[in-house]
C-alpha cells in the first residue's frame, strides 16, 4: 500500500511536469487538440453518413458501429495519455541517459512506461467517456453488461499496456522505437470498426496474435450481450498472460542494456 | 536542367539511405489499405448492392486507386522545408545558384518515382491475395482528362504543402504542427483519401467542391471511374486550375513576406 502510495505520488509530480512543458508551447497544444478533434469528427461523421446509407455493418446498427468506434477512442486515448513517454524512450537509450533512470530509486519500466502522461489526451477523455457511454447506454444494456465491458476495457488497457513495454523492451535491444509504435498503431487503428467486417485469416490474426478483437471489439460485444462469461474470463486471463510475458520481456531486455554512449 | 537532373538522383538515392524508413512508411500504407478494403467488402457483401452510386467493382477500384493516387499526389520532400527554415539550415540554399523551389519540386518528382514504383508492386500483391473485381477504364480521352487532372493535383499539393510549411517563417517552433493540421488531418480526409467524399450529405460536397481539396484525390478518381463526365470534367479541372493559380499566388506572396522576416537563428 505504501509502495502503490510513493508510486502515485511521483507519476503525479511527473505528469504535473510533463503538463507544464506542454502549456509552455500553447500554439502547438492548441493546433495538436483541434487536430485530434477533427480526426475524430470526421471519423465520427463518415460513421454516420456510411450507416444512414447502408443501414448496417456487418450486421451492426448505427449505435453499435458508433459504441465499437467509441470504445477503440477511449481506448486509444486513455493508452495515450497514460504511456506517451515511450514515444521519447530512444533518445534515453541512444545517448546512454537511461543510466540516470536505471539509479533512481523507482522502477525503470514505470519512469519508461507512464513518465510523461499526455495532457492533450487528458482533455479528450472526459467527453469522451460521456459520450461512450451515453451510446451505450441507448443498447439498454444490463448491469452485469455493464460491469462486463468496463472489465474488458480494463484489459484492453492492459493488453496495450503490454504491448508498450514490448515495444521497450525491443528499443533497448534493437534501438528501434519510432517505426514499432507506429506499426502497432496502425494495427490498433484496424480496430476502429467491428472486427467481424476483416475475413480469415485476418480476423483470427488481429483476434488472437495481436488481440486488437480482445481489446476493442470484445468489450462492445459484451455490452451488447454477446460475450459469455467464459469468454470474459478467458480474456481477462488472456490480458494477465500477456502482461506477465511482456514483464519477463522487459527484465530479459534490461539485461542487454549497453550504456553505450554513456 | 543538369543541377536539377543531380539532384533528382541524389535524392532517389538518399530515400534508399533510409531504407526502414520507407519500407515502415509503405507498410503502413498497406495497412491503411486493409482496413478501407474490409470495410468497402463488408458493406459490398452482395455483388448487387449499390450504395452512394458505387458497386462493390467501383468502390473496390476507389480503394486501390487511392494507394496510387496518394503515391502520385502526397509522396513529397518538401515536408522538410519547415525544418530547414526553423534551424537555418535554408540560408545555404538562398546563397546557391538553384531555385529553391525547382530543388524542391525536383526531391518530390524523386520520392514519387520511387513510392509509385512500391505502390504498383504491393498493388500487384494485394490483387493477387484479395482477389478484388476492379473497374478498368479503357476510354483514352477519359484517361487523358484523368492524366491532366493529375498534373493538376501534383502542383495543388506542392503548393499547399509549401505554404504549410511556410508558416515556420513566423512560428518556427510550430511547422510540424502546422503540417499535422493540414496536411495530415485536413487535406488526407477533405481529399477523399480516407472515404468517398460523395457519402456525405449534398450540401456538404457542393462546399467542399468550392474548395481545392478534393481535387488532390477524389476528383481524379471520379473521373477515372466515370461517376462524372463531359461538362462537369472540364468544370472540374478549370476549377482545379483557378486554385492552382491562387494557391501559387499566395505561395509567391508567403515566401516574399516569409524571406524579409526570416534572421536566420541558429546560423
Amino acid at each position: 500500500m505504501k509502495n502503490i502510495k510513493k508510486y502515485l505520488k511521483v507519476w503525479l509530480i511527473m505528469s504535473k511536469n510533463s503538463f507544464l512543458a506542454v502549456f509552455n508551447q500553447r500554439t502547438a497544444l492548441s493546433v495538436f487538440l483541434i487536430g485530434k478533434l477533427l480526426r475524430f469528427f470526421f471519423f465520427f461523421g463518415f460513421i454516420v453518413f456510411l450507416l444512414k446509407g447502408t443501414k448496417s455493418l456487418a450486421g451492426y446498427d448505427l449505435n453499435q458501429t458508433l459504441l465499437f468506434f467509441l470504445t477503440f477512442n477511449l481506448i486509444d486515448t486513455i493508452s495515450q495519455f497514460l504511456f506517451r513517454e515511450v514515444y521519447r524512450f530512444r533518445p534515453l537509450i541512444v545517448s546512454g541517459g537511461f543510466d540516470l533512470v536505471l539509479s533512481k530509486p523507482i522502477s525503470a519500466l514505470f519512469r519508461s512506461l507512464m513518465g510523461g502522461a499526455d495532457v492533450i489526451d487528458l482533455i479528450t477523455i472526459v467527453p469522451l467517456t460521456i459520450a461512450t457511454f451515453y451510446v451505450a447506454g441507448l443498447l439498454n444494456p444490463s448491469i452485469l453488461q455493464t460491469t462486463f465491458y468496463i472489465l474488458l476495457v480494463l484489459n484492453g488497457l492492459i493488453i496495450a499496456a503490454a504491448f508498450h513495454i514490448f515495444v521497450l523492451g525491443l528499443g533497448i535491444i534493437s534501438l528501434e522505437i519510432d517505426h514499432t509504435i507506429m506499426i502497432y498503431r496502425d494495427l490498433f487503428n484496424l480496430g476502429r470498426f467491428p472486427i467481424d467486417i476483416y475475413k480469415e485469416p485476418l480476423r483470427g490474426f488481429i483476434t488472437f496474435l495481436i488481440p486488437i478483437g480482445i481489446m476493442v471489439s470484445f468489450p462492445a460485444k459484451a455490452i451488447m450481450g454477446m460475450m459469455s462469461p467464459l469468454g470474459v474470463i478467458w480474456s481477462l486471463a488472456f490480458g494477465g498472460l500477456l502482461l506477465f510475458l511482456s514483464f519477463k520481456f522487459w527484465n530479459f531486455a534490461l539485461k542487454k542494456y549497453t550504456s553505450a554512449s554513456s | 536542367m543538369n543541377k536539377y537532373l543531380q539532384i533528382f538522383k541524389l535524392s532517389f538515392q538518399q530515400e534508399f539511405a533510409y531504407r526502414l524508413n520507407f519500407i515502415m512508411w509503405r507498410v503502413r500504407n498497406i495497412l491503411q489499405i486493409i482496413l478501407t478494403f474490409f470495410l468497402w467488402s463488408s458493406v459490398f457483401k452482395n455483388p448487387q448492392t449499390e450504395v452512394f452510386g458505387y458497386n462493390q467493382e467501383k468502390i473496390l477500384t476507389y480503394v486501390f486507386g487511392i494507394l496510387i493516387l496518394r503515391a502520385i499526389v502526397f509522396s513529397a520532400r518538401a515536408v522538410d522545408v519547415a525544418g530547414e527554415i526553423s534551424n537555418g539550415a535554408i540560408s545555404n540554399f538562398l546563397l546557391k545558384p538553384v531555385s529553391y523551389f525547382k530543388y524542391w519540386a525536383t526531391r518530390d518528382v524523386a520520392s514519387k518515382v520511387l513510392n509509385l514504383s512500391f505502390s504498383v508492386i504491393e498493388i500487384t500483391l494485394l490483387f493477387l491475395i484479395l482477389k478484388p473485381n476492379l473497374f478498368l477504364q479503357t476510354n483514352l480521352v477519359v484517361l487523358f482528362a484523368v492524366f491532366i487532372s493529375l498534373i493538376l493535383a501534383v502542383v495543388l499539393f506542392f503548393c499547399l504543402l509549401f505554404i504549410t510549411n511556410m508558416s515556420a517563417f513566423w512560428m518556427p517552433e510550430n511547422g510540424w504542427a502546422a503540417q499535422f493540421l493540414f496536411i495530415v488531418i485536413i487535406t488526407d480526409f477533405l481529399s477523399g483519401g480516407v472515404f468517398p467524399l460523395d457519402i456525405m450529405p449534398l450540401v456538404l460536397q457542393k462546399v467542399l467542391y468550392s474548395t481545392p481539396f478534393p481535387y488532390l484525390l477524389f476528383f481524379p478518381l471520379q473521373i477515372y471511374l466515370g461517376k462524372i463526365a463531359g461538362l462537369e470534367i472540364i468544370r472540374g479541372l478549370i476549377t482545379s486550375f483557378a486554385w492552382v493559380f491562387i494557391l501559387l499566388m499566395i505561395l509567391k506572396f508567403t515566401w516574399a513576406k516569409g524571406l524579409r522576416r526570416y534572421s536566420a537563428e541558429g546560423r
